[in-house]
Formats: C-alpha cells, structure tokens, sequence
C-alpha cells in the first residue's frame, strides 16, 4: 500500500520524473530521474541557472506539460494518466498560475481577470469566498483599480492582480514563474513580501521558480536544480548564502 | 508563396469573374441578336454591355480592396522579419517596393489562371445551358479581345493593392525587432482625422452623385454612369472608414452573443483591434453588399419589366426568357464575389488565433478547456460574419436599388419611381452561407488554437 502525498504533508509531488525532447542523437533531457515533493503551507522556490530544468519540472507539476516517465500528484491526485479535459479543470479549480509578464487577459478589465477562473469553472463565487477575493483586493490596494485594462496598470499592479486571480480560488498549490524577472527591485521585493505573506499568514503553498538568489530568499525551502537533477535541498537562506552556494555549484561543475 | 496563396486565389478570381462575364455578355449578345422579333434588341445588347461593363469594374474593384487588406494583413503579420531588415539596414522604401514587386507576381499568376479558370467556367455554363435546351446553339466566341482588359486590370490593380496594402511597412521601427507589434486601439483609430475626413468626404461626394444618377436615370439609362462612379466613391469612403464605421456595428452584435466566459471573450477579442477585425469583416462586407446589390438590381429589373410588359405588352413581347436568363447568370455570377469574401475571411481569422498564441496559451494555463477555446474562436467568427451580413444586407439594397433606379428609370413605359426588392431566396442564401462561413471560417483556426501548449503562456520572449 503507498503512502499519499496529504498523509506526509506534500501538497504536490513527483517520483523518478524524466523528461526529454527529441530522439536519436539530437535527443535533450531536461529532467533526469527527479523526485521531490513541495510541503503544505510552504513557500518553496525552484533555483538554477538557465537550461537547469526548473521550468520545466514547474510546467510537469502544474500539468501544464506530460512527462517522458515518472509519477505526478496534486494533492492526492495522481495526475499522469488525466486527459486533457480532467487536466484543465484541475488546473482551473486546484491550481494558481503567476507568470513573469502576459499574466492577464488583455481585453478583460482587473475584475474580470481575477474572477476569470470562476467564469471558466461556470459559477460565481460562494459568498464565503467573495469575501475572501474582497480582502484581498483591498489588502493589495486594488479596490480603485477593478475597471481598469491591464495596460493602464504598471508591472507590480499587473502583478498584484496575477496574485489575486491566483489566490481567490484558494488553490491546493500556487505556482509562480519568474514573477519578478520583469520588474524593479522595490516593487519586486513588494511581490514577493505578497507572496511569502500568503504562505505564512493564510497558510497558502507555493512554488516559485526562479534565478534570482534575491527572490529566492524570501522563501522558506530552496530546491537547486543543475543539468536536469536536484543537487541540493536547504531550509530559509539569505541572498548571500544562496549567491555563493550558486557560485561555488558552477565553480564545480 | 504560402501566404499568397490567398492573394492568388482572390486575384484569380477577380479574373475568371471579368473574363466570364465578358464571354457570357458576349454570348447574350449573339443570342439576342439572333432572336426573331426583338424590336428593341439594339437598345438591350447596348444596355447588356454596359451593365457587363459596370459588373467588371465592382469585380475588378472588390478584388482590389481584397487583395489591399490581404497584404495588410500579410505585412501585420511580418513586422518582427521587416523590423528585422530594418535593425540591419535595409531602408523602408526598398521593403515595401520588394512588397510591390510580390504583389506584380501574384497579379501576373492570377491574371493568367483566372483566364483559364473563367474561360472553363463559361464554356461549362453554355455547354450546359445548350444540353439543357435553355439557349439556342449557336457560334458562341470566347475569346473577344476585350478579355484582356480585365485580365490586364487584375494585374494592375494587384499591383496597386500590394503597394497601398503595404504603407503599414513604412510605419514598422527597426525597435520592433525586439518585442511584439502592436496594432492600435478603437480610440486612437477614432481620432485619425485625416483620413476619417477624406472617408467622409468620399461618402458625401459619392452620395451626391448616386443622387445625381437616380435623377438623371428618369431620363437617360446613362444615368447609371454618375452613380456607378458615386457607388465606388461611397463605398470606397466606407471602406476606408472601415475601422471607424465597423466596431460599432460589431458591439451591437457581440451583445446579443449571450454569456458566458467563452461568448465575453470572443466580444472583446472582435472588439479590441479594430483595424483588424474591420480588415477580417470588410472582405464580408463587400461580398453581401455586392450579392444583395447584384439580387436588388436584378429584383427590381423584373419588376419593372413585368410592369412594362404590362402598359406596352406588343414592345416587351418574348423578355420572360431573357428576364430569366439574365437572372439565372447573375446568380451564378454571385458566387464569385462570395468566395472572393470567404478567402479573405478565413485568412483574416486565421491570422488572428496565429498572433494571439501566448494569450490563448495563458488561457489554457487558467483552465480554459479545449471546448471552451474551441466555442470561443466559433463566437468570434460568427460576431464577425453576423455583423459582416447585417451591414452587407442594408448596403447592398441600397446600392442595388440605386444602381436600377439610374439604370432603368427611364425605361419605356416602366413605372418611374423603383420600390427595392428584396428577394427572399437572398435572404435565405446569405443567412446559410453566413452559418456555413462562420464554421468553415473557424476550422483552421480552432485546430491551430486548440494545439497550443499552456506551456507558452509562461514563455518570455
């Protein structure tokens, strides 16, 4: 009998994941027999140079990507053998998505991007949950900003609106890519505060992928990724430890 | 060569229109000269050239403001190659004269597969007509040197939608090398004075002169002449108002869309690039302007002929054939300009999903499912073709009526003063070949749209 990934505090895992493009010669492999789990309630960011893998082991997670072989869950559900349909729903009712830039519908005001997921889904929101949405307008300063497009906004408003959307749904897991790749460091250190306060203050999980030993700081556990395998694994950081730890890993390899 | 290919198709279609209508004109004009009995068939094979005549402008014409859109839609669609030219040298002008230059080779093979595709048209049409004893046999020519006129005219006027469709290369900055291209919103298409001014002053000038051609047609079937070039002029201000004149009709449409996440999104993707969806439409516009013009005219003619044959039945004596004939062959000819507007369409629409491809990835990420995009993009066609259909059905009668009022006004012993006639079989034909359009005009799209990755929408550029 397996254990499930909730029994052991894992809101999403992965076993012997591997992951490769192409065949023959020409075949590329991005991830290579990778097993990890992200903890409930946890913020976990996903480190490593370019090319290391990470976004690509976030795309599997997410169900966004299938994989070569290996074993994918969310929360308790295995997602490897889910259809297309079945994914998209989960993805629609258990996961949050904020991505480094193009995050919001163009054609669709602030408000009608942070209940899309609930439109997609055919409902509106339970009263218990507008409340939720609602605290988190007003927390992130959003209230006078609900009509507007998101061109009319600036990249930490696009963002704060890409957290709502994310958040409002209460996802088993919010997944975050690059959210700060395309913004100033003061308003980037703003979003990740966001984040790190989700996590801590509403118990929320997330994932974040990312470069930067500085956004990787804010988290409370940091998987390293390097040519498609975890080489390392370590509780909260600071920048500078991250930075070295980097430096010494390319020094090595 | 793949993006021309509609290009192609719309140039050789605009050809094989002008040289059927030719050969067909040609061969009502042997068959009624050999009609025992037509008094007046001096003045009907007069009239029947001019209005062949008036027919290969609109033809030659509707190709050109096709195949101008086409290559706007092309150039949008290469502004990150162009940009690319740009960044390393090459000047603005020497871009959009190699644009030209395409456009002169897709006239050019248009031009010489319209002959071929025109002539086995005709040939069929006659061939058929005879077998089926509708016509006498007789020795019908097709190849009347008047022919290359408008195969010449496809060529030109090819060459000429190139360099006007690609002005947009002029605006394109070596920067957009770098980032996406944007196209411009509602609101700064609005405030485009200059060229909104000329598209009004086109209307106005062209209004006066459908006036002029309605007053002058109760004396003179030349008054067809004025409102023929005030048609154009009228039609051409609409066209290039287009952007202006066209969204609102699209709101009012995507309103009646009804719910749901799906139908919203479609209203606002229909609405959010109006130079766009106005370029994707007005191929549309045309076609059910020039079908309801064309079915109006026709209409009207019988009715005023049966209300002649009726005051003077010894003059009109032995024109139900004819009345028939005509009708049939301007039906038939319909088809062309339909098919001109569904090409144009389709590829529009088509280029539309292809740009959008990180929005829709975005979309698939936030747990958009296959269906729901799939619904979206059918939504999207459909708000296109309604409101296409719609502007179309209320230009065309307007046009048609004019056109027959000039022509036939003053028609010996007709009525006047012409109520339009709406056909109902018109009706019946638009609104299925609309219903036909929407779906054909969204199977390439839904199936490109429905293969995009969630993958992308996390891609930076």
């Amino acid at each position: 009998m397996e254990i499930s990934p909730g029994d052991i505090g894992l809101v999403a895992r992965v076993t012997q994941l591997t992951k490769s493009y192409g065949g023959g010669s020409t075949m590329v492999t991005a991830l290579d027999d990778v097993s990890v789990g992200i903890r409930r309630g946890q913020f976990t960011a996903i480190m490593g140079p370019s090319g290391s893998g990470k976004s690509t082991l976030m795309h599997i997670m997410a169900g966004l990507d299938a994989s070569t072989s290996g074993r994918v869950w969310i929360g308790d559900t295995e997602i490897t053998s889910l259809g297309d349909t079945e994914l998209t729903k989960l993805r629609r009712r258990r996961v949050g998505f904020v991505f480094q830039s193009f995050n919001l519908v163009p054609t669709l005001d602030v408000e009608g991007n942070i209940l899309l997921p609930f439109e997609l889904d055919g409902r509106v929101p339970t009263a218990e949950e507008r409340v939720w949405i609602d605290h988190l307008i007003d927390t992130l300063g959003l209230r006078p900003r609900l009509r507007h497009r998101p061109h009319e906004l600036s990249g930490g408003q696009q963002q704060r609106v890409a957290i709502v959307r994310a958040l409002g749904s209460r996802p088993d897991l919010v997944f975050a890519d690059e959210p700060t790749g395309n913004l100033d460091s003061r308003t980037g250190r703003e979003v990740l505060t966001l984040l790190a306060t989700a996590a801590s203050a509403y118990g929320q999980s997330i994932a974040m992928v990312t470069h930067d030993p500085v956004a990787a700081s804010f988290a409370e556990r940091i998987v390293f990724l390097a040519d498609g395998r975890i080489v390392e694994d370590r509780g909260r950081s600071t920048a500078a430890e991250i930075s070295q730890f980097m430096l010494g890993m390319e020094g090595v390899l | 060569m793949r993006e021309h290919a509609p290009s192609i198709l719309v140039a050789t279609l605009s050809a094989a229109f002008g040289v059927s209508l030719l050969q067909v004109t040609g061969a009502l004009a042997t068959m009624i000269s050999s009609a025992p009995g037509m008094s007046e068939s001096g003045m009907v094979a007069f009239m029947l050239s001019l209005v062949g005549g008036v027919f290969i402008v609109i033809a030659v014409y509707v190709g050109a403001i096709v195949t101008a859109n086409t290559f706007a839609t092309i150039i949008a669609g290469r502004t990150r190659t162009i940009a690319l030219m740009r960044l390393i040298g090459a000047t603005a002008s020497s871009q959009r004269r190699a644009v030209a230059r395409e456009g002169l080779l897709v006239g050019v093979a248009g031009s010489v597969l319209g002959f071929v595709v025109g002539t086995a048209v005709t040939f069929a049409l006659i061939s058929l007509a005879v077998a089926t004893d509708f016509v006498p046999d007789l020795a019908y020519g097709y190849l009347p040197p008047v022919i290359a006129l408008p195969l010449l005219a496809v060529v030109l006027t090819t060459w000429l939608a190139s360099w006007i469709g690609s002005r947009r290369v002029l605006d394109v900055s070596p920067i957009q090398a770098t980032g996406g291209a944007q196209e411009m919103r509602h609101e700064v298409v609005a405030g485009r004075r200059g060229r909104n001014a000329t598209a009004i002053t086109l209307i106005a000038i062209g209004l006066g002169l459908l006036a002029l051609g309605i007053v002058a047609g109760f004396a003179t079937p030349l008054g067809v002449l004025p409102g023929l070039v005030g048609g154009i002029l009228s039609f051409s201000g609409l066209v290039l108002g287009a952007p202006f004149f066209l969204p609102p009709a699209l709101r009012l449409v995507g309103k009646a869309l009804g719910r749901g996440a799906a139908s919203r999104l479609a209203a606002e993707n229909a609405m959010r690039y109006p130079e766009r969806s106005s370029r994707t439409m007005i191929g549309l516009v045309i076609g059910v302007t020039l079908v309801t013009t064309f079915a109006v005219a026709a209409g009207s003619y019988q009715e005023i002929l049966t209300q002649a044959r009726l005051a003077e039945p010894e003059v009109y004596a032995g024109t139900e054939q004819l009345v028939t004939v005509t009708v049939g062959v301007f039906s038939a000819l319909l088809g062309f300009s339909a098919l001109i507007a569904a090409v144009g369409m389709v590829n529009n629409l088509s280029l539309s999903v292809l740009q959008r491809t990180r929005e829709l990835g975005l979309l698939r990420a936030l747990g958009f499912t296959n269906s729901q995009l799939r619904v979206m993009v059918v939504a999207e066609s459909a708000q296109l073709t309604v409101a296409a259909v719609l502007v179309g059905l209320a230009l065309g009668t307007f046009y048609g009526w004019a056109g027959a009022q000039s022509l036939l006004g003053s028609m010996y012993g007709g009525p006047g003063l012409i109520v339009p006639v709406l056909p109902l079989w018109l009706i019946g034909t638009v609104v299925a070949a609309a219903a036909l359009l929407t779906v054909a005009a969204s199977i390439t799209p839904t199936r490109r749209a429905t293969r995009i990755s969630p993958v992308v929408a996390s891609a930076v550029d």
